[in-house]
């Protein structure tokens, strides 16, 4: 068919971008879907014999992926999230605001096709929360009111100005704030190449290239203690290390930037602020393992920041960090973004490198890891977004220096997005091992409207919730993990004694229901019997034999899932019933306390 | 194999010593300790998400997945624990939480694998009180219906199709909970409709359009009979109630086709049921034909045969026999022909040279046949000619597996497209028609070829010569002399190589091992052979001619000229294999007799029609194309119409009564098939694999002294069947033809789909 000119040319280069055309698969339909709107037969058809596939192939895939449509949806898509941090700070009252006033419903699109609406799972605007999205465009820091003057513009044909950045990130530093990653954090034109060389940029590529072996790169990233930012905490130098060496295969270096985690908001600044920083990190990376091709995997959703990322990647090939010989070492490295199109998990690795080979994201079956058949089946290294900005750092200052940052095993600094009931929301960097409680009243400012703290999400919705009372504690991957729950992805979501914790509990669970891959049993028929059963519970239809059997439920997924999203799901949950059966028990003897209730039935 | 590393590990407790790098399930189950799984299917990739197989093993915190954990040295397993079976109680029950309990209306109660781990390890109770999702079932072809709730979503069926069959029809729809099997076309399914998937489902939600709401499955008899449609000769389960087929599989995966069947085999049953099915004998009367009684028509052609034969000598009969009767029954018609009426002039639609191969073999024919479990095991494959996607369906499937289990190498030399290039490493497209000159080349280096066939050629030929035990398939694109080529370059690679000739239907290969030639004897043996000729006639009771008789094209022509005054025709409808252009000339022969299940082109201009009893309906054994010979049975009772082995001997004894010939008094298949095993040779096959539902090969051999075997051309040719025909009993399986891509021609003739959702 036909294809507009420009479609023609972005199908022209993702299809040079891959050594398997298949990887394309999802980036061109995302991309096709911009023109049209959504994606018919006959897009389908012509996608499918571009890249050699039957239908089974790109419908399956396109069926995973919850941005992906083959129904139209209105000019102006509105996607009002809902998800925890949203939720805490009006989230569901402005969705019922947007319902009311557009006169539709959630995935239905208004008569004069303008608007439509869709209800979505976190976003990655946890700090500017409550948040919707119209097309790729963000609005943060919403209320009833703001939003009607958004509609007003879009009505005039106008286009309301985004956030330039994400609500949060630009504060004045906090006296605590060990400024390392987020350095570049509100300087002016920082994502421009000029500007990042001017403040050290691409000084580490240099140092990397030219004075280190790659296995000193390697033992450089040891002695930083640098763990996983994405949640799991697995020491990246090791994980380089795992790399087999003279095999002749390629290898790959993905950055993991499918940020969905909910809660979770720190990969957004990093790449929008600090796009170079991520690209010499995966260059550096490159050089360790002796990978030739990087890609960085960024969350559909995030479009505007893709765009970004390229022009940067533009910037650094025409600036010789990219491409052949980078500064005459010799070393190849090259480097592309690739669009996720809504999936949380592939946010977990091996899913991730199967949607990014275009197939569905389902993980895959662990051993093998990918350090040793990864993409394509070949050696991979997948670190997390932040977790490959640190490595300039690491590689500048020494891996000794930014050990000595955090705490034992524990090296150098993270961001944090912290979000709900807080008086300053944002994102901030600080040192492992710092203390939570001073995290919360300190850098946060407290709890908002000097409420009471209830308990707290201290890296993402996986994690099993803390009380009130048990937030002196370290933020390091082994103090958290000894008080029973996870440093995580550092999305700390604060929440106040207004809360209802089965509401919580809820919205957690319609979440994990809601990303369930579909793959094992115990998570796909899990997640969504505890979804209907805290639906009906919270809305005062619980029986006192659903308390203990929300807990086993829980528990009889736990572990036993092929993948852990399982284990996410039900962590949280596990510890909602636990520290709050109080309230669970609230609920059989009426409705909700809290006045939240009345908004969940709107909600689903 | 037998030199691999042993290790030993604990299972509950006992030691067990297994080969390194089998998984824990199939090793416990070779212990006889049962590890239930839903998405674990031996010889399709690992999905370890049903989670049922969860184990405990020492020094790992979390349960294991059995179907994916490799035995090792030391390693303590143990899968009877209290937390192994409440995991396997919790899996049932989060399977069973939307999964409809509608198992008294299901298809699949009663051999249900989800009924059978429920009652074994599930709760007693259910826990579950919240809404079941809910899907209409949908119709994905008449022959395949899906069912969403019901599905568990072990993958099975995604991975046969996209594996096994390397078809690729099946997906995955939406996510989560709300995931679905999607076929390739929207609703509905373009594929090849072998029905693999509803064999291979755990459950009910993928059901069989020829069973579904039938009966249930413990009001069957189950009769493993083998497919009556091409020469592979798979095994398949016929499930009779009230002597009705109603279902045919391979469940139990027996037979030489293991879990393999194509749609053929699976939904082609029908015919015997087809309203239009002859039930009684038909005579013509004053032009037309009319039911007659068995005595009256019997009477008839015994009468009319004998008058032809005194008026015009026994050489104005001619006889065609069958590519789908037993052996037995070919081994009669061939001493009814030659003992009783006493001509040579006996053939059948020769659709593979194996009388060509026996001959080229010589004495080495026995340990040079390939059997389908060679193919499967070869670790290299050259096919010449034919679409064995199409036409042979089991031998690409083993072909497939051997591919993708062990990495077979596939060689091809073929001028018409197939699927199974797909599996190819060496692939050289010759003109239509050019195997044999590409044969030519490779055994002689004779001939000239455009520049890419040359080089693709000399790439093949190099990497052939460095292979060893190679097995080699051919179509009826090479025969007679150039099969003597290809049995020579044969020779030349290392190792032993074996040979399959590849032929249409489920008794090709019996039909010229048994002798239904006009030159050849049971088991090849010479006509010019006066020792073969006396032993047969002493066994017959009859002086046997020994000039050679007609081949079947030509005693078409001759009949059809006037010459030939009688055509006496079994399960055959030559009108239409010979594409005869002006049928009705056949009204200048004096008698036309013809046996068969419908009134076929040939039947309608019959004198008497014999209705007869389908390979279902009879007992009896088959040689399929590979030489495998099984036992069919008598499954349903014909309702009317006689086997082929009762009318000839009846015949035959009609004729006796008149003085034609001696009466045939082997009153059974069993005692005629005592007759061929001591007297074919290569049939002297183990009568206890036999009967214990074996397949034991034959091997009907040459002497090293036979002549040169070259038969006329044009008597050697395959009908190019495909997926969805049959010969002419296909046309009466109406379940098969009914689905579109029985209908779209186009579609499958080409077998280089033009579809593009089917790429």
């Amino acid at each position: 068919m036909q294809l507009p000119a420009a479609l023609e040319e972005k199908f022209t280069t993702l299809l040079g971008r891959y050594p398997v055309k298949r990887s394309a698969l999802i980036p061109m339909m995302m991309y096709a879907q911009d023109y049209f709107g959504f994606l018919s037969d006959e897009l389908l058809t012509d996608i499918a014999l571009r890249l050699d596939l039957n239908m089974t192939q790109v419908t399956e895939t396109l069926a995973y992926y919850s941005m992906l449509r083959r129904k139209p949806v209105g000019r102006y898509h509105i996607q009002v999230c809902t998800n925890i941090s949203c939720m805490l700070r009006g989230g569901n009252e402005l969705y019922a605001h947007v319902q009311k006033r557009l006169g539709i419903g959630n995935k239905e699109v208004s008569p004069t096709g303008t608007f439509s609406l869709e209800e979505v799972e976190c976003m990655g605007a946890c700090t500017g929360a409550p948040a919707m999205q119209v097309n790729f465009d963000f609005y943060e820091n919403l209320d009833p009111e703001k939003v009607d003057v958004i509609f007003e513009q879009l009505q005039d044909g106008k286009r309301p100005k985004p956030v330039p950045v994400i609500s949060g990130a630009l504060h004045e530093r906090n006296p605590n704030e060990v400024v390392v990653i987020s350095k570049n954090f509100g300087i002016p034109n920082s994502r421009s190449i000029d500007t990042y060389m001017q403040r050290d940029g691409y000084k580490a590529l240099e140092k990397a290239l030219k004075q280190m072996t790659p296995e000193q790169i390697i033992d450089e990233m040891k002695k930083s203690n640098l763990r996983g930012r994405g949640g799991a905490g697995f020491p990246a130098g090791m994980k380089w290390s795992f790399v087999p060496k003279d095999i002749p295969k390629p290898k790959y270096i993905l950055a993991n930037g499918d940020e969905s985690e909910p809660g979770t908001s720190k990969d957004r600044p990093l790449l929008e602020m600090d796009p170079h920083q991520l690209i010499e990190g995966m260059v550096i990376a490159g050089r360790a393992i002796g990978s030739n091709q990087g890609y960085a995997y960024i969350r559909g959703e995030y479009r505007y920041i893709i765009d970004i990322l390229e022009t940067a990647i533009a910037e650094a090939y025409a600036k010789g960090f990219l491409g052949k010989n980078i500064l005459g070492s010799g070393f190849n490295f090259d480097l592309a973004a690739h669009t996720g199109a809504g999936a949380y998990e592939c946010g977990e690795e091996s899913a991730l490198m199967e949607s990014l080979e275009g197939k569905r994201g389902y993980p895959r079956i662990k051993p093998p890891f990918p350090a040793v058949v990864g993409l394509y089946g070949c050696p991979t290294v997948i670190n997390n977004v932040e977790t490959l900005s640190s490595v300039p750092a690491i590689i500048r200052g020494g891996g000794d220096w930014y050990a000595s940052l955090g705490t034992p095993k524990n090296g150098g600094t993270r961001l944090y997005s912290i979000s709900g009931h807080v008086n300053k929301p944002g994102i901030y960097e600080l040192p492992l091992g710092f203390n939570l409680r001073q995290l919360i009243e300190d850098v946060a400012g407290g709890v908002r409207g000097g409420k009471k703290l209830k308990a707290v999400i201290p890296g993402g919705s996986s994690c099993p919730l803390l009380s009130a009372d048990e937030i002196d504690v370290s933020m390091d991957y082994d103090s958290v993990a000894k008080i029973g729950s996870m440093l995580g992805s550092g999305g700390t979501v604060i929440i106040d004694e207004d809360t209802c914790m089965v509401d919580l509990a809820r919205r957690i669970m319609h979440f994990y229901a809601h990303e369930s891959c579909g793959w094992c049993i115990p998570c796909r028929e899990g997640t969504t019997w505890l979804r209907k059963m805290l639906d009906r519970f919270h809305e005062g239809g619980g029986r006192a034999e659903d308390i203990p059997l929300i807990d086993e439920l829980s528990k009889n997924m736990l572990g036993r899932t092929f993948c852990p999203l399982g284990d996410a799901a039900a962590m949280p949950t596990i510890s909602i019933v636990k520290k709050w059966r109080n309230e669970f028990e609230d609920h059989l003897h009426g409705k909700c306390a809290y006045k939240s209730a009345e908004m969940i039935l709107g909600a689903h | 194999m037998a030199d691999q590393k042993q290790v030993t590990f604990t299972l509950n407790g006992q030691p067990v010593v297994t080969p390194a790098g089998t998984l824990v399930l199939e090793a416990a189950k070779k212990q006889g300790v049962e590890v239930p799984s839903f998405c674990y299917y031996p010889g399709l990739s690992l999905q370890a998400a049903c989670r049922m197989c969860l184990v405990e093993v020492e020094k790992m915190p979390k349960l294991q997945t059995a179907c994916t954990l490799v035995a090792t040295e030391g390693m303590v397993v143990k899968s009877d624990t209290e937390q192994v079976h409440k995991a396997r109680k919790d899996m049932i029950e989060f399977l069973l939480s939307n999964h409809p309990l509608d198992c008294p209306v299901c298809d699949k109660g009663g051999e249900c694998e989800l009924q059978d781990m429920t009652f074994r390890y599930g709760l007693d109770h259910s826990r579950f009180t919240e809404e079941k999702l809910h899907y209409p079932e949908e119709k994905w072809s008449p022959l395949v219906y899906y069912d969403a709730p019901r599905c568990i979503m072990c993958f099975r069926c995604v991975r046969v199709c996209d594996e096994g069959m390397d078809v690729k029809a099946l997906g995955v729809g939406a996510r989560g909970v709300h995931s679905v099997i999607i076929p390739n076309e929207p609703g509905q399914l373009a594929c090849e409709e072998c029905g693999m998937c509803i064999d291979i489902c755990p459950v009910g939600a993928l059901t069989s359009g020829t069973y579904r709401y039938q009966t249930r499955p413990w009001e069957m008899q189950y009769v493993p009979n083998p497919c009556t449609h091409c020469s592979n000769g798979c095994k398949t389960t016929l499930s009779v109630r009230n002597s009705e087929i109603l279902r045919a599989n391979n469940r139990d995966s027996s037979g030489v086709n293991g879990e393999f069947l194509c749609g053929k085999g699976r939904f082609g049953f029908d015919f015997t049921n087809h309203a239009e099915r002859v039930r009684q004998p038909l005579v013509r009367r004053n032009g037309k034909l009319e039911p007659a009684s068995w005595e009256d028509a019997l009477e008839e052609v015994a009468r009319r045969l004998k008058q032809v034969r005194d008026q015009h000598g026994a050489n104005a009969i001619g006889v065609i026999g069958s590519n789908h009767t037993t052996n037995e029954e070919n081994y009669l018609l061939n001493r009814f022909a030659r003992a009783t009426l006493g001509t040579n002039n006996i053939d059948h639609h020769r659709t593979a040279d194996y009388a060509g191969l026996a001959a080229a073999l010589g004495p080495d024919a026995k340990s040079a046949l390939a059997t389908m479990s060679d193919v499967y095991t070869a670790p290299a494959v050259l096919l010449i000619g034919n679409d064995v996607t199409q036409q042979n369906p089991l031998v690409a499937w083993q072909i497939r597996t051997g591919v993708r289990h062990h990495k077979t190498r596939l060689y091809v030399i073929n001028g018409v497209e197939s699927n199974i290039h797909r599996q190819a490493t060496h692939r050289v497209k010759t003109a239509k028609g050019g195997e044999r000159a590409a044969v030519r080349w490779l055994t002689h280096s004779e001939g000239t070829f455009d520049a890419p066939t040359m080089e693709a050629l000399l790439q093949l030929k190099a990497a052939l010569e460095a292979e060893k035990d190679v097995v080699i398939l051919f179509g009826a694109e090479i025969q007679g002399p150039s099969l003597r080529d290809l049995v020579s370059f044969a020779a030349r690679i290392g190792g032993q190589t074996k040979i399959m000739a590849l032929g249409d239907y489920s008794n090709s290969r019996g039909a010229a091992d048994m002798g239904v030639l006009p030159d050849r004897l049971p088991g090849y043996a010479s006509l010019h052979d006066s020792g073969e000729r006396a032993r047969f006639g002493k066994i017959w009771g009859a002086e046997i001619p020994s000039a050679p008789g007609m081949a079947a094209r030509a005693m078409m022509d001759a009949a059809l000229a006037g010459k030939l005054k009688t055509l006496y025709v079994v399960g055959a409808n030559p009108v239409k294999t010979f594409s005869v252009a002006e049928p009705d000339k056949l009204g200048r022969l004096e008698l036309l007799v013809v046996h068969d299940m419908f009134l076929t082109e040939t039947a309608q201009r019959a004198d008497v029609v014999f209705p007869a009893a389908s390979s279902y309906e009879k007992d009896g054994t088959l040689t399929n194309t590979a030489g495998e010979v099984q036992m069919t049975h008598r499954a349903i009772d014909p309702q009317g119409p006689r086997s082929d082995f009762d009318l000839i001997r009846i015949l035959s004894h009609q004729l006796g009564m008149l003085g034609v010939g001696a009466p045939i008094r082997l009153r059974t298949p069993e005692a005629a098939f005592d007759e061929i095993r001591q007297n074919v040779t290569g049939y002297d096959l183990p009568v206890s694999s036999l009967l214990g539902g074996g397949a034991p090969q034959s091997a009907a051999t040459c002497k090293a002294s036979e002549p040169l075997y070259d038969v006329p051309v044009g008597n050697i040719f395959s009908a190019n069947d495909f997926l969805f025909t049959s010969g002419s009993l296909g046309r009466y399986c109406s379940k098969l033809t009914s689905t579109k891509e029985a209908k779209d021609t186009p579609w499958i003739s080409s077998p280089n789909i033009q579809s593009w959702w089917y790429r």
